[in-house]
């Protein structure tokens, strides 16, 4: 069945590739521009003619011949300030494993004053299980393998809009988003599938700069104790990022 | 600095091992805040643009809202034919100074009612759907599935005009049986480019590097070169952002008696430029 598909999508594809002969706009950006740039070569051929003899014969003879420059406004680039970069370090409960600080990096981009992508990466360890604490000298890890890596990518929603004031003089913008995403957990010598969903609170002190508190689950299967189980890992953070 | 030496040195060298792990910790620390410090004093510095756009209110008034948000108060209004410094944007909000030095968020909407020294009409353009229809490149993120496995895959596009593009992705498959990354370049022929939601086809060539995990038998890690068709449909949001589902049937070429065949169903997200 699968070749069936593919069958079917090859034939698509052949048949209306058919019609790429016909399209004449290859480089179509270059096309229009030589398009244009031969236009305002004729206009100038055309021009000086058309000054020297006049096509209404029974119009009176200019007197004055206006010499009016046409000014034109250099319009200053608006920068755009819409990408978000900064650090985080907070406490990151790994399940079966304790909870131990954890420390990473975000990147944001705000797509909407609603919507905003992030992406993240953050390292944490493992500590012991209460088997391999209970069980002696019964190792179920490496050191290496302890290492907790995640990455992910989330959409970020903005909600609660506010105000926050400090004093009679200073108010801070603000607001609290949701978090969801996907992405990748390096954990016990493996790479498992990742789903994340929180919330959190942004503070705005300044254009540039940006404070947050979050709170994510990390959500991914794990059949390292014996059953395959779904597990939860929560972390709480504290971040700055700054605006570009 | 200084005092965090004097505590690692008053450590009895009995507990050397744990030292090593509190100097590496206070390490990381300061590398963090070394890292984060230049971030700090730059953007400041980044931010100071020599030249600004001056824009003159054409409407009875143009209003300042305290964020850049709709749900952000407004606290000021600048009267007509008074200039706004335009300073920066965030998403569709400008950052903007009165004569009198006062800074708020004015809107897109109400920032295209505002006239420029000369008369004419301040445009900008967050892009449009003729921009959807024919423009220079596209980059999105999907998510989806390989062959039974999770997916996580990202692309880039080049157009050679509105109905033809060469397309670059890389994604990396998290399964049951085994993880791995993928690669491919190819060709993607857009049927018809003007329409809201447009069907395209593509054909291509790419590398897959698979890692089974290590309960299976005969687990070795190995690259292999593929081939795909495949199609989709995008379908334009707003601005420069449209949604994009596509499917692509890959043809393995194992070193095996056998090829192998692996399905790409992904959704994503992507922006045109």
């Amino acid at each position: 069945m699968e070749t069936g598909i593919r069958i079917l999508l090859l034939t698509a594809l052949l048949a209306s590739l058919a019609g790429c002969a016909s399209v004449r706009d290859w480089y179509h950006q270059r096309a229009e521009r030589r398009a244009e740039r031969r236009a305002a070569a004729e206009a100038q051929r055309t021009q000086p003619t058309q000054g020297e003899s006049p096509q209404d014969e029974s119009a009176p003879p200019r007197v004055i011949e206006p010499e009016v420059s046409r000014r034109k406004i250099k319009v200053p680039h608006i920068r755009s300030s819409n990408v978000e970069l900064g650090l985080n370090y907070g406490a990151l409960s790994i399940e079966d494993f304790g909870t131990h600080p954890v420390y990473g990096l975000t990147a944001g981009y705000h797509i909407t004053e609603d919507f905003f992508f992030q992406a993240e990466v953050g390292r944490s360890r493992g500590g012991r299980t209460s088997f391999e604490t209970l069980g002696g000298n019964i190792q179920l890890l490496t050191e290496s393998e302890r290492r907790f890596t995640y990455y992910d990518l989330s959409l970020g929603y903005n909600f609660l809009p506010g105000e926050a004031f400090i004093g009679r003089g200073i108010a801070m913008t603000n607001a609290f988003y949701l978090l969801g995403g996907i992405g990748g957990t390096d954990f016990a010598g493996d790479t498992k599938f990742t789903v994340n969903f929180g919330a959190g609170y942004r503070i705005v002190p300044a254009d540039w700069l940006a404070v947050h508190v979050t709170v994510q689950d990390r959500v991914f299967q794990s059949s390292l104790l014996g059953t395959t189980k779904l597990t939860n890992n929560l972390e709480a953070r504290i971040g700055t990022t700054v605006f570009f | 600095m200084a005092h965090s030496t004097s505590t690692t040195h008053s450590i009895p060298p009995s507990r050397s091992t744990e030292c090593r792990a509190e100097c590496r910790a206070r390490l990381r620390q300061v590398a963090l805040a070394s890292l984060l410090l230049p971030a700090l004093l730059l953007a400041p510095a980044l931010s100071k643009a020599r030249e600004y756009l001056q824009v003159f209110v054409a409407q009875p008034y143009l209003e300042l809202h305290t964020g850049p948000g709709r749900g952000y108060p407004v606290f000021h209004a600048v009267p007509r034919d008074q200039s706004v410094d335009v300073l920066f944007r965030r998403t569709e909000w400008f950052k903007v100074r009165t004569e009198r030095g006062v800074e708020g968020w004015a809107s897109q909407a109400e920032m295209l009612k505002t006239v420029l020294a000369d008369g004419s009409p301040f445009v900008f353009s967050l892009g449009d759907r003729a921009g959807f229809t024919s423009h220079r490149g596209e980059m999105g993120l999907f998510a989806g599935a390989w062959g039974g496995a999770n997916y996580v895959s990202g692309y880039a596009s080049l157009s050679f005009n509105s109905q033809l593009a060469l397309e670059g992705a890389i994604g990396q498959f998290l399964g049951r049986f085994s993880n791995g990354v993928t690669g491919d370049v190819g060709l993607t022929h857009v049927i018809v480019p003007e329409a809201r939601a447009s069907p395209f086809l593509m054909l291509g060539v790419g590398e897959v590097h698979t890692e089974p995990k290590a309960t299976l038998v005969q687990a070795t890690n190995r690259t292999e070169s593929m081939a795909y068709v495949g199609g989709g449909v995008r379908f334009y949001l707003a601005r420069r952002f449209f949604v994009r589902g596509e499917f692509k049937a890959h043809w393995i070429l194992t070193k095996r008696n056998r090829n192998e065949e692996s399905d790409e169903w992904k959704l994503g997200f992507a922006f045109f430029f």
